[in-house]
């Protein structure tokens, strides 16, 4: 190989490796990132539909104060394993496993991550350790909370130390996901694409990878003592024996926090990517976005104590705490301005990915701001353990990274498959989602503030005190359908699409990362030539800012005036 | 001779020997580039130390 | 001596180091970097594991008013020997030592002096574990006892698995050597190697600090 004297030039079918042949190494244990991020998207889903129903099991008890359909150990059940399975087995996964694998090595030029066999090693840890998970119910399921609590999980059912399992392995391929991304931004960009010519979903990832690598594995050692003890008697949390309870909530908040920031953060890619291409104009504020996500990657370790407000801990860190908190609202603020300034003067177009992204806007931001209600220590002494907090955080996982991955989907699955969903059930789907998200959960809010307590089975007691308490119980559940008739329209709309979508070609919609330059879908090895990066790929009235591109006659620049073609979007 | 004052005589030797010979390894490589010998420096700094704290414990000045 | 891809110290600028990769094997070069860069990552995530039982440990030693703690029957119990305990530190060490001249014996092409070092370096690593199962039968305490031997044993207990992976990942490494997987150029399982072995020492010197000097 001859010595180059700066840029690395890589010839036509440099390191490709042979295509695999055969069933089970194409669809089955693949090392294709594409063909992963297809398998975390099916087995995400369908514990989606899991962690829903049980979702839908807690608003059916819940119609009637004195508990309408289960028993209080049962109803303990239900919860925790509906907030377990949605935050690692369900959100996580999607967001990490699913969008980041697809879109990141495309983006960034590269033919796939950094270690194909570590990225199959971590999904198929995925459907085991759910399974592992929901074999609980069959033993007894853990019952105190997807945040089980010592002394309380120290006493659970069996099903708490399979929780223990499942949860410890999912952290495993967490922490490997985390791991391989990491490298892969880091070292396999193309050639040119420096750090801030990479596009903002990218960022996003690498942002997210970060957390995953760093936080998860606290996890592990906060849940390896859990098992220690429960398995073995090792007393790390029992206080009779000299243990303490509050080192377990040390140990989990100090993942669990920045775990909520490894949801959201692709989110907030999507959103970044999605805006720009549908008002037809350049993201504004690039850097502050890209830095602000690192921002809040880091910062987001500094405030896991403000879920212990009310623990017991040492009570001077709860200034600190809240200090922290508040500040971690500024990052986030100014992605949510740069958003706005996007979309401000720009030609909008209402694709369901669109109504997605816009509707993230309104939903993420009312729940970033109730938020900042709760980390206010006053304010959180009177809201901790109420609907308040239910409310918030469903508002920002809700209606921030579901949104944002449903947003996520629409605009990518023509990329990944070549055809592009359906657009009217796209966008019943999601008048659907974002008026059950917001029927049921808004009045969360005045619940929780007037004392309705969570991870209660019955609510007797507060019904007396409030007599609207059982009508908007029924309410909620009531609206909260609509989000299993968007859910159950979208993956109707998926496997529909799959056989008769609209074929999508290379670009339907316009946009200029470097993923909508190579075929629908992308041939296994992506890129027959790496391209060379010249610019930021934002700059709607630039030519694009390739060299060296596969495609170069169908991957047009689209003038800034120009709307997407009609027909890319149906109605 | 108890076994407690063996034991401390050869962590003595044996300190003495590791830290110096890490030490001047650590001396020699101080000009590596990379990020692997970077790494490798550190480690070899901290397991130097290691062995003065061997030697304080050795000496009672830290320990029980 | 041929080119080699190492620096030599005092001599070599980067771009020099970088001039020969580029002659040596680009791709190569390329996967290495992803490699060492991956690897280091998961060393890091080994310290955070470690970190966090290590702020177990010294929460809940803060939360009690004595250390050693008193258990029931009013009995405060011992504190660890430090004597065995720093000769068996310096046994761990010493091998930290063998293993850095392993590798620069593989860097000069001695490929006997090679293997000498990494055979000490392995016997003193099976030593360092007779040790810590020595020690663990001779202590008072018991691991479900009290939180002064749990955290004890899941610490130490945590780190003698590392070391025994780390033997077995050694031993591989010497038959992966024997048979010709590496070259004189192409090295990187020996590196791996080599950074974890020294990253099990010196996690062995925070907890002999945390444990026996505390």
């Amino acid at each position: 190989m001859a010595v180059s004297s700066g840029a690395i030039h890589h010839d036509v079918e440099d390191h490709i490796h042979p295509e695999p042949e055969g069933f089970i190494r194409k669809y089955i244990f693949s090392i294709d990132h594409k063909v992963i991020a297809f398998q975390y998207f099916i087995t995400g889903m369908v514990f989606f539909a899991i962690a829903g129903l049980l979702a839908e099991l807690i608003r059916a008890q819940l119609l009637k104060p004195e508990g309408a359909i289960m028993s209080n150990a049962a109803y303990n059940g239900v919860y925790s394993m509906h907030g377990t399975a949605m935050v690692w087995m369900v959100i996580i996964p999607l967001v990490t496993g699913a969008l980041g694998n697809f879109i990141m090595p495309l983006q960034i030029g590269a033919r796939d991550v950094a270690f194909p066999w570590l990225n199959m090693l971590s999904f198929w840890i995925f459907p085991v350790a759910g399974a592992i998970l929901f074999a609980s119910f069959l033993v007894g399921a853990p019952d105190a909370g997807w945040t089980e609590y010592p002394p309380i999980s120290l006493q659970g059912p069996p099903g708490t130390t399979l929780w223990c399992v499942a949860i410890f392995l999912i952290g495993i391929s967490s922490t490997l996901t985390g791991l391989n991304f990491m490298v892969t931004v880091a070292k396999m960009r193309a050639p040119g694409m420096t750090w801030t010519r990479m596009p903002l979903f990218t960022w996003a990832t690498f942002a997210t990878a970060l957390i995953n690598m760093v936080a998860t594995v606290a996890l592990s050692g906060a849940l390896l003592a859990l098992f220690l003890e429960r398995v073995f008697g090792v007393p790390f949390y029992d206080p009779a024996r000299g243990g303490s309870p509050i080192l377990w909530q040390h140990m989990f908040w100090f993942y669990s926090h920045p775990a909520v920031y490894i949801m959201i953060l692709p989110a907030f890619g999507v959103i970044s990517e999605v805006l720009p291409v549908f008002a037809r104009k350049p993201i504004f504020g690039y850097r502050l976005i890209a830095f602000s996500s690192m921002a809040i990657a880091i910062l987001g370790f500094a405030v896991w104590a403000h879920h212990m407000f009310t623990s017991g801990m040492a009570p001077w860190l709860q200034l600190p705490f809240m200090i922290m908190t508040m500040l971690i609202g500024i990052p986030t603020g100014v992605k949510i301005f740069s958003w706005l300034a996007t979309v401000w003067g720009g030609r909008l177009h209402f694709s369901t990915a669109m109504l997605y992204a816009m509707g993230f806007l309104v939903t993420f931001t009312f729940g970033g701001i109730t938020g900042v209600f709760l980390a206010a220590v006053p304010a959180d002494l009177h809201e901790h353990g109420t609907y308040f907090v239910v409310a918030h955080f469903h508002y920002v996982v809700g209606g921030g990274a579901v949104m944002g991955f449903l947003a996520a989907v629409f605009f990518w699955f023509p990329k990944a498959t070549g055809r592009l969903l359906d657009e009217r059930m796209g966008k019943l789907g999601f008048w659907l989602f974002f008026i059950g998200l917001n029927g049921t959960f808004f009045p969360m809010h005045f619940l929780g503030l007037f004392g309705m307590p969570r991870r209660y089975a019955t609510y007797v007691e507060f019904a007396k005190i409030f007599p609207m308490a059982q009508f908007w119980n029924i309410f909620e559940s009531i609206m909260s359908l609509g989000m299993v008739a968007a859910t159950g329209l979208l993956i109707f709309n998926v496997i529909y699409s799959l056989k008769w979508g609209k074929p999508s070609g290379i670009n339907p919609w316009g946009a200029r990362t470097l993923e909508w330059t190579i075929s629908s879908p992308p041939p296994y090895y992506n890129f027959k030539k790496i391209p060379t990066v010249l610019g930021l790929p934002y700059n709607f009235d630039q030519p694009l800012p390739y060299r060296n591109l596969d495609n170069e006659q169908d991957a047009i620049p689209v003038p800034m005036t120009l709307a997407p073609p009609r027909t890319a979007v149906g109605v | 001779m108890s076994a407690a004052l063996i034991e401390r005589g050869l962590a003595f030797i044996g300190a003495l020997v590791v830290g110096v010979t890490t030490t001047v390894q650590l001396k020699n490589d101080w000009n590596s580039t990379g990020i692997d010998n970077a790494v490798t420096k550190l480690l070899l700094g901290l397991m130097a130390f290691g062995c003065v704290l061997v030697l304080l414990a050795v000496f009672g000045v830290l320990g029980g | 001596m041929a080119a080699t891809t190492v620096a030599q110290p005092g001599h070599d600028s980067a771009d020099d180091v970088r001039a020969r990769y580029e002659n040596v094997d680009h791709a190569y070069h390329e996967q290495r970097e992803n490699r060492l860069l991956g690897f280091l990552l998961f060393l890091v995530s080994d310290v955070i594991l470690f970190s966090m039982f290590i702020f177990a440990y010294c929460y809940l030693r803060n939360s009690v008013p004595n250390w050693p703690p008193i258990v029931e029957g009013g009995r405060q119990l011992p504190r660890f020997d430090v004597n065995f305990a720093a000769f068996n530190s310096v046994v761990l060490f010493g091998s930290g030592a063998t293993m850095h001249f392993a590798m620069e014996s593989w860097k000069h092409q001695n490929r006997q002096g090679f293997f000498r070092w990494l055979i000490a370096t392995i016997v003193l690593g099976i030593g360092f574990l007779g040790g810590q199962a020595y020690e663990y039968g001779s202590l008072a305490i018991s691991w479900a006892g009290s939180t002064m031997g749990a955290t004890f044993f899941t610490l130490t207990g945590m780190h003698g698995f590392h070391v025994f992976i780390g033997v077995i990942f050694l031993c591989v490494l010497g038959l992966q050597a024997r048979s010709g997987v590496y070259t004189e150029s192409k090295y990187f399982g020996l590196t791996a190697g080599t950074l974890y072995w020294h990253f099990v020492d010196v996690i062995w010197v925070a907890l002999f600090f945390l444990f026996y000097l505390w």
